[in-house]
């Protein structure tokens, strides 16, 4: 095995599973954490993001097969997937694929599901497809406010790491959202965004 | 060049007298006075811009005395023009426009928070951080990029230091109470699970903040270590994001949450982790103070030669990262 990525969350193991290529994510317990609340967390982070990477696939979300889920030490084993991030690709590339990825997040709120972590690192490219992954804090849930809180995220992400190409990323980032969930509710959920930016601390200017 | 910087955002009235060489800055006297409300309540505007009123005088003297220089040693005035309390900005603001125009000293208004990171890169010598602005007014993850400070990350609701005044506040402790509750938790090890609330890079306090309040009546230790060990955890774990995602190897901690023990102990773990240098700004400076503001006028006198008085403006809501910065 070997480590190919530190996470924020979990690390990341190359592995071979029953001679497919896998990738070993495991959550290691945190120093500095509180125990009863850093084995909670692991746990249920665990079981969450094996089930959605399943779970997603059925309505047509590109995800890595899951192999293996072992709770004892929070770690699942699953397909890997050797595509590049769309945070490393070059801007234009990121701006054209943007409408896959707005497309791929409103199918989730679409079915119910809401990512919790949405940065351009945990969408890969691989073979003409977009993958999503990093279920870790997903949430079943079809409270518009919370697909809104998705969004916010996404946005700040491109606001910040890709700040010459936010427009015309978030633009098409945007029209691919609409194109699946319509347009009564992308207008609701884009009133939302604004109403969740407002109450951002000095949002107005005053 | 020898700068004097006013600070009086909130409850603190500060003034400060920098002199920089080139890169350097060398703190000659920082004088401050802290308006303290009742126990158990929160600042009140109007009672803190009179206190600020009431003090400015003195504060100023014994500022530049400190110093060992007088108001004609100065080459500018620089004033924290938001975002804060309304009447407490006013008073600094008319300190500074004041002696602007009196003594013809070139002015320049500056950003509060921006002024925390910029005396926390200067006094840590931190030289591309990943920062995280902890305080009454911010809970922010912050990264240098193209001329301005990007948000990898912030709460969604009220901030880090907010949590800790309000919930301090309905135990009876006076703003700001942060030490308070740090003190109560060292007595306690018994913790109660608390909603934990992490949306990708960004985290909210709210329900937290409720939650809590209600375990006050079994044990007040007990629901000051269980908050603090929850809401640092989030913190920390949004750092662990943003330092993952933006790939800094540096972190630096700024604002008054800053001089939280615990909270400095779970994040030098954070940055263990991932091979990152940790650095906090010291205490006596990690809090609102005028060398924040000094400091950042100084550096922007690099580019700029100050304002028109007419120009001069305070503004309660000013986010930093809508501030273009050229030095």
């Amino acid at each position: 095995m070997e480590l190919v990525k530190k996470g924020a969350e979990a690390d990341i193991y190359t592995s071979i599973w029953n001679n497919f290529k896998t990738i070993m994510k495991i959550r290691k317990p945190k120093n500095y954490r509180n125990p009863t609340l850093d084995k909670n967390l692991r746990k249920q982070r665990t079981i969450r993001e094996s089930q959605t990477l399943m779970e997603v696939k059925s309505f047509g979300i590109p995800t890595p097969l899951v192999y293996f889920v072992n709770l004892r030490d929070s770690s699942i084993i699953m397909q890997r997937i050797p595509g590049k991030p769309i945070h490393d690709l070059p801007n234009s590339k990121i701006i054209s694929l943007s409408r896959q990825m707005g497309n791929h997040v409103g199918l989730l709120h679409k079915n119910g599901i809401m990512h919790g972590d949405l940065t351009t690192s945990n969408f890969i490219l691989f073979q003409d497809k977009v993958y999503v992954i990093d279920f870790g804090l997903s949430q079943k849930t079809i409270k518009p406010e919370d697909h809104a809180v998705d969004l916010r995220l996404i946005k700040e992400i491109l606001n910040s790491a890709h700040a010459s190409i936010m427009e015309e990323s978030w633009k098409n980032f945007l029209s691919g959202y609409r194109n699946v969930v319509g347009s009564t509710t992308y207008s609701k959920i884009i009133k939302l965004v604004s109403e969740i930016e407002s109450r951002g601390r000095y949002a107005t200017v005053v | 060049m020898i700068g004097l910087g006013i600070e009086s955002t909130a409850h603190t009235f500060s003034c400060a007298v920098i002199e920089k060489k080139g890169k350097k800055g060398k703190i000659l006297s920082d004088v401050r006075k802290i308006y303290r409300p009742p126990e158990g309540e929160g600042i009140h505007p109007r009672e803190a811009s009179r206190h600020h009123i009431e003090n400015s005088s003195i504060v100023l003297s014994d500022c530049l005395r400190e110093a060992k220089i007088t108001i004609k040693d100065l080459d500018l005035v620089s004033y924290a023009a938001g975002p804060g309390l309304g009447p407490c900005l006013r008073v600094g603001a008319v300190v500074a426009r004041s002696l602007a125009s009196y003594y013809k000293i070139p002015i320049y208004p500056v950003n509060h928070a921006i002024g925390h990171i910029e005396l926390g890169k200067l006094l840590t010598g931190a030289k591309n951080p990943l920062v995280l602005l902890v305080s009454g007014g911010h809970t922010m993850l912050l990264a240098f990029l193209n001329k301005q400070w990007r948000v990898f990350g912030e709460t969604l609701d009220i901030t880090l230091g907010q949590l800790l005044d309000q919930f301090g506040r309905s135990m009876g402790f006076a703003s700001p109470c942060g030490k308070n509750i740090e003190e109560l938790a060292q007595k306690s090890s018994k913790y109660f699970t608390l909603p934990y609330s992490v949306k990708g890079n960004d985290v909210s306090f709210s329900g937290l903040l409720s939650s809590t309040k209600s375990i006050i009546k079994k044990n007040k230790a007990d629901a000051c270590f269980s908050l603090q060990e929850t809401a640092f955890a989030m913190i920390s774990e949004a750092v662990e994001r943003a330092l993952s995602f933006t790939r800094k190897k540096e972190l630096l901690i700024v604002g008054g949450v800053a001089a939280n023990k615990r909270l400095s102990e779970m994040l030098k773990d954070v940055c263990k982790r991932h091979n990152s240098k940790f650095f906090v700004a010291p205490q006596r400076f990690a809090g609102d103070c005028g060398s924040q503001i000094c400091w950042t006028g100084l550096l922007e006198s690099q580019v700029k030669s100050g304002v028109s008085l007419e120009e001069t403006f305070v503004t309660q809501s000013w986010r930093l990262d809508t501030v273009k910065i050229n030095y």
